[in-house]
């Protein structure tokens, strides 16, 4: 009883120092590729006492509350999601739970955008709706493969199967579903190419358009949560959550040891995941609207829907 | 810099954060914007010290005043000003915004631009080099610490007095005042 309150509080508290640090390890790398010596890794963190300590103009009850649902549901999500050994509602809850629950973030961003009143905003929500109409797709065929090689929707039980039966994306028949998530991991996160919704020099930044002072915090903080989230879920599903290779070198994990050592090989493994997709964002330039689509629904839709068929053969 | 003395960090991170986090609004309104592009990119690379382009007046708090102010960009600058929150600190860049510069005898340019707006620092030069930017930016750091870059407190004190010159050279403003005039 006492753990699950801890993880309850501690879980969404190191979702959110890792949210931070792997935006300022973003803008340091993007630097470092583009040959400047870069930001502190801390900015992000100095940004937010600047923003929090300026005064901040709000459009109406909406505007205020729209940035609050947004940050709420990606606590929520962070909450279903396994972080190594601790899983604080994941037991009670599965895929399906945070497939829904993920709509919160961009929703709440809409609604208010929508009070904020201004073309830019529109635009970019009408851009970033369009952009996750794309990717849902190839999502739900990978969420649909990786349940059905499981036999289960819970995403605890998917990580445990791993534990003993070697990452998913080394066991030959969900690589391609795998595959498939890496290149549409970069429209979830918002990384270029994939950048249109919030385009500074196109519709000036898009939904963040009228956010200044404590909205703009707070909205800092729900993108570094949904990187959290968008690599958490690519580390649950194919690289085995906490666990290590195999399973005689994961029976400590179910020691006492477990608890500090799964959270840090978590860790490890969305670093990694996190840099693949930083150095495809530091050299691409954006795709215009059309061709994400034509992208997304083309090659990432084709290879999860033939892993989904290789899925449902093989079982 | 005294970025990295935690002590200073724990006495006032408010005063810290409004130091090393400048959100900039460059305001491409002559050839000033030319030296800009090499202060961000890789050859001098600003955001080693916090200054980052944003593409907002919401976002930010230093508005760089790029070249020369004709009557038309007056109006645009002053609402953007009104947009931006406070802390804000205004630089004017080059001799245009300082006393009109070359444009010292054009009938639509300002000749300055602190009668219309508070100026918190001047960069001057025709045209500065982009190194001036960083020399400017560490001035600003001095001054914020002296609480001297209180450029946002003057508008709101003197705000009849600037309101007063924004009518006269634009005689039809349609916005109405940012603070009560009496």
């Amino acid at each position: 009883m006492v753990r699950h309150v801890l993880e309850l509080i501690l879980v969404p508290f190191l979702a959110l120092i890792i949210g931070l640090f792997l935006l300022g390890l973003a803008r340091k790398v993007i630097a470092r590729i583009h040959w400047r010596y870069g930001p502190p890794l801390l900015q992000p963190v100095i940004d937010i006492i600047r923003l929090f300590s300026q005064k901040s103009v709000s459009h109406g009850k909406i505007f205020d509350l729209g940035v609050l649902i947004s940050l709420i549901g990606s606590f929520l999500v962070i909450l279903f999601l396994p972080f190594g050994v601790f899983t604080p509602l994941a037991g009670s809850g599965g895929l399906l739970v945070i497939l829904y629950v993920m709509l919160f973030a961009p929703i709440g961003i809409a609604l208010s955008g929508g009070e904020g009143a201004n073309p830019n905003i529109s635009i970019g929500i009408s851009r970033k709706l369009i952009l996750s109409l794309s990717y849902e797709i190839p999502f739900l065929f990978i969420l649909l493969s990786v349940m059905t090689y499981y036999h289960t929707i819970s995403i605890v039980g998917a990580v445990n199967s791993q534990q003993t039966g070697g990452w998913a994306l080394f066991s030959w028949p969900l690589v391609l579903p795998g595959v498939a998530y890496f290149m549409i991991l970069p429209a979830m996160l918002g990384l270029r190419p994939f950048d249109m919704a919030t385009a500074p020099q196109e519709i000036s930044s898009g939904p963040q358009t009228e956010y200044g002072g404590k909205y703009l915090a707070l909205v800092t903080i729900e993108h570094g949560l949904a990187i959290f989230i968008g690599i958490g879920l690519f580390v649950n599903l194919f690289l085995g959550g906490g666990n290590l290779w195999g399973s005689s070198v994961n029976s400590f994990l179910n020691t006492g040891w477990g608890v500090l050592i799964s959270p840090v090989i978590f860790f490890l493994k969305m670093l990694i995941v996190f840099l693949l997709g930083l150095f495809i964002h530091a050299v691409f330039p954006r795709f215009r609207m059309e061709q994400a689509i034509k992208y997304l629904w083309r090659w990432p839709t084709l290879i999860a829907f033939v892993g989904l068929v290789i899925v449902l053969i093989v079982k | 810099m005294d970025r990295n003395q935690l002590r200073k960090w724990f006495e006032d991170p408010v005063k810290m954060g409004h130091k090393y986090s400048l959100g900039a609004v460059y305001f491409c309104t002559g050839c000033g914007i030319i030296e800009v592009p090499p202060v961000i990119t890789a050859r001098w690379d600003a955001e080693r010290f916090g200054v980052v382009p944003v593409a907002t007046p919401r976002q930010a708090n230093l508005f760089l005043i790029t070249g020369y102010v004709s009557v038309k960009t007056l109006r645009a600058i002053i609402r953007t000003y009104e947009q931006m929150p406070d802390p804000k600190y205004l630089v004017g860049f080059g001799s245009c915004p300082i006393n009109g510069g070359m444009y010292w005898d054009s009938y639509n340019t300002i000749k300055h631009l602190d009668k219309y707006v508070p100026v918190d620092g001047w960069i001057a030069g025709c045209m500065p080099r982009p190194e001036a930017i960083f020399i400017a930016v560490t001035h600003l750091w001095t001054l914020i610490d002296k609480d001297m870059a209180d450029g946002y407190k003057r508008y709101k004190k003197y705000y009849k007095q600037y309101r007063r010159n924004q009518e006269m050279v634009l005689p039809n403003i349609e916005w109405p005042p940012l603070y009560p005039i009496d």
